[in-house]
């Protein structure tokens, strides 16, 4: 059984790094039990961490999106390649929602972030951009509402339910 | 529809740079998302990935078998998807034991020496590479086509007429047309219980002479498990030399520190590459290649250097066959006149170390090959030899027939030359060669 979680999933600082410069990719899974998978461009952050949306590419996403769309269970993984903290939120209230004002500015905020998170990396600038580039017009949200959150940081904690301040 | 990808079109994306992402999903179809430390290209239908923890993809894929993961090419930012089937998990062999090396060197780069290790290699089918839509870079060109230059160096090593031109000529070829600088070649010590280094390039010290355990480090860890070891970052698990010496140091042999030549090595090492040179079913020796870049070795780099290997495995065994020169197998020679202060050689019939004075030579069979000679030149007045004679000889006792002879015989010529020794190997022809003394002998056995 996956964890519960009830009111306020998510402490400031988890929400802050969900929205920060790292790495977020988004599984789905068909009736046929066979999983999918995309690597999204940003999240939003709403509710106080009641309501999450990740921006994913139109065209790479749809089997993600099909399978979303059919039975609502997601998956996202938040991870920060300098310090390999990682959590991972699931809903099966997952939905395929159109982006509304201020998503964008959001998006382009997220590659700034992780461009500045990946330069130290010993990455160019050429490679994050084309590994972020997206046309504004082929963004699509999957919105969920979390009710379970793990701790994926390597180590002996990996794959625990998430805590306040982890 | 993606285009089709073939999947070893792609093994850049395996090198660890960017992280590949694995989706799996349990019985009720929730799906799991994580992070891979290591992928592994096993061959064109399978990748391998790294086992560490029991966490929720282990369950998953004990579960359900089918998964989805998402590399990305470091050199154009293109997105692969793969379709993937659970197979088995492997916990020991050539792949394990390849990838626990990998592992080691991705957990010091990443400062989690003490959380990744490797429990079991998790052997996947790929039924699918997708390429993603999406914008990409080009292609940079490569710095040396690694096809063109193993032809020319295939070729150098044919034209080889001797193991101490084999030697060279091989260290050579991978500067030239590799653009490799640091490089040795060792030799298995029969019946497999430690490696010798026979030729070095690009070192300080050539370290000829010295040896490694088997299973030590990349070399002994490819020398024992026959398989290519690739480390792409530093780290002191597989580090040399150390080890050894704290081993011995630690206990009642601490006597033999005293005998051990130093192993060369970069202290610095990034990249390590180990690639056993092997003739049909036997295990010959290690080519063993390093860099102080990280990822200096890529997976083509690996291909190159096996099939480098095979063909130099190919070259030793006939160089080490062939019949002496017919004229060179000639009558002994007389005692050259020698003056000056007798040169002590001891003998230390426990290990066949042999010292020149009170300086270390060499042990094991080059030792008793050494022994033998001087023998023979002070009490017998002999100094012309051919290899043949040596094989028969009992007070050498060759370990099998597969004596890898002539490699001793080069590591030991090599030892002296360096040592700048008054006695020295010479090579008269195929199989023959002379032992030249510039000084009166005094010889000593111990023990």
């Amino acid at each position: 059984m996956q964890p519960t979680v009830s009111t306020a999933p998510l402490d400031p600082g988890q929400i802050a790094f969900m929205q920060g410069g790292i790495s977020i990719s988004v599984g789905a899974c068909g009736r046929d039990g066979m999983p999918q998978l995309v690597r999204a461009i940003g999240c939003k952050v709403a509710e106080g961490g009641a309501s999450v949306t990740v921006f994913v590419p139109e065209s790479r996403s749809q089997a993600v999106q099909r399978d979303v769309f059919a039975n609502g269970a997601i998956a996202v993984v938040f991870t920060q390649p300098s310090t390999h903290r990682t959590m991972q939120l699931k809903s099966r209230e997952g939905r395929v929602t159109a982006l509304t004002p201020g998503d964008l500015a959001l998006v382009d905020a997220y590659r700034e972030a992780f461009l500045a998170e990946l330069l130290p990396m010993g990455f160019t600038e050429p490679m994050v951009r084309a590994f972020l580039a997206c046309p504004p017009g082929e963004l699509v949200g999957l919105t969920f509402r979390p009710t379970a959150a793990f701790t994926q940081t390597p180590g002996p904690n990996a794959g625990k339910p998430l805590e306040a301040g982890a | 529809m993606s285009p089709r990808v073939r999947l070893d079109t792609i093994r850049e994306c395996f090198e660890g740079v960017i992280p590949a992402v694995l989706a799996t999903s349990d019985r009720d179809g929730m799906p799991n998302v994580s992070y891979l430390t290591q992928v592994q290209y096993v061959d064109r239908e399978h990748v391998a990935l790294s086992y560490q923890f029991f966490n929720k993809t282990r369950a998953n894929i004990l579960a359900n078998p089918q998964v989805k993961m998402i590399v990305v090419s470091p050199q154009t930012a293109a997105q692969y998807q793969l379709t993937m089937q659970f197979q088995r998990t492997e916990t020991s062999g050539a792949l394990f034991e390849s990838m626990r090396a990998k592992l080691a060197g991705i957990a010091s780069h990443v400062g989690m020496c003490g959380v990744f290790q490797l429990l079991g290699s998790d052997v996947f089918r790929v039924t699918d590479v997708a390429l993603l839509p999406g914008e990409r870079l080009p292609a940079p060109a490569g710095e040396r086509n690694l096809l063109a230059a193993l032809r020319v160096c295939s070729e150098r090593l044919q034209g080889c007429r001797d193991l101490d031109r084999l030697f060279d000529e091989t260290l050579r070829c991978l500067d030239e047309k590799f653009g490799i600088d640091h490089a040795m070649l060792l030799m298995l010590d029969a019946p497999g219980a430690s490696l010798y280094t026979v030729a070095s390039h690009g070192y300080t010290d050539s370290g000829i002479g010295s040896e490694i355990a088997m299973g030590e480090g990349v070399i002994g860890v490819a020398a024992r498990m026959r398989t290519p070891i690739r480390i792409g970052h530093m780290t002191t698990e597989y580090g040399y030399g150390r080890a050894i010496r704290a081993q011995l140091e630690d206990s009642a042999r601490a006597g033999e520190l005293a005998e051990q030549i130093p192993l060369p090595g970069l202290p610095g090492s990034r990249s390590q590459l180990a690639v056993p040179i092997s003739a049909g079913e036997r295990t010959l020796g290690v080519l063993y290649v390093e860099s102080d870049q990280d990822l200096r070795f890529t997976y083509d780099d690996e291909d190159a250097l096996v099939a480098l290997a095979a063909q130099f495995g190919l070259a030793m065994t006939v160089l080490q066959g062939a019949a002496p020169e017919p004229a060179a197998v000639a009558a002994p020679a007389q005692l050259p006149v020698t003056a000056g202060e007798p040169l002590v050689i001891r003998h230390f019939s426990a290990t066949d170390s042999v010292f020149f004075g009170d300086d270390y030579l060499i042990k094991g069979v080059a030792g008793r090959v050494l022994w033998s000679l001087v023998q023979d030149y002070v009490q017998r007045g002999r100094s012309a030899f051919t290899n043949r004679e040596l094989r028969l000889d009992p007070r050498i006792r060759l370990p099998d027939v597969n004596d890898n002879l002539e490699a001793r015989l080069v590591l030991l010529a090599r030892r002296l030359a360096e040592r700048n020794c008054p006695v020295r190997i010479e090579k008269t022809g195929r199989g023959t060669f002379r032992l030249a003394v510039q000084r009166p002998l005094a010889l000593v056995a111990v023990g």
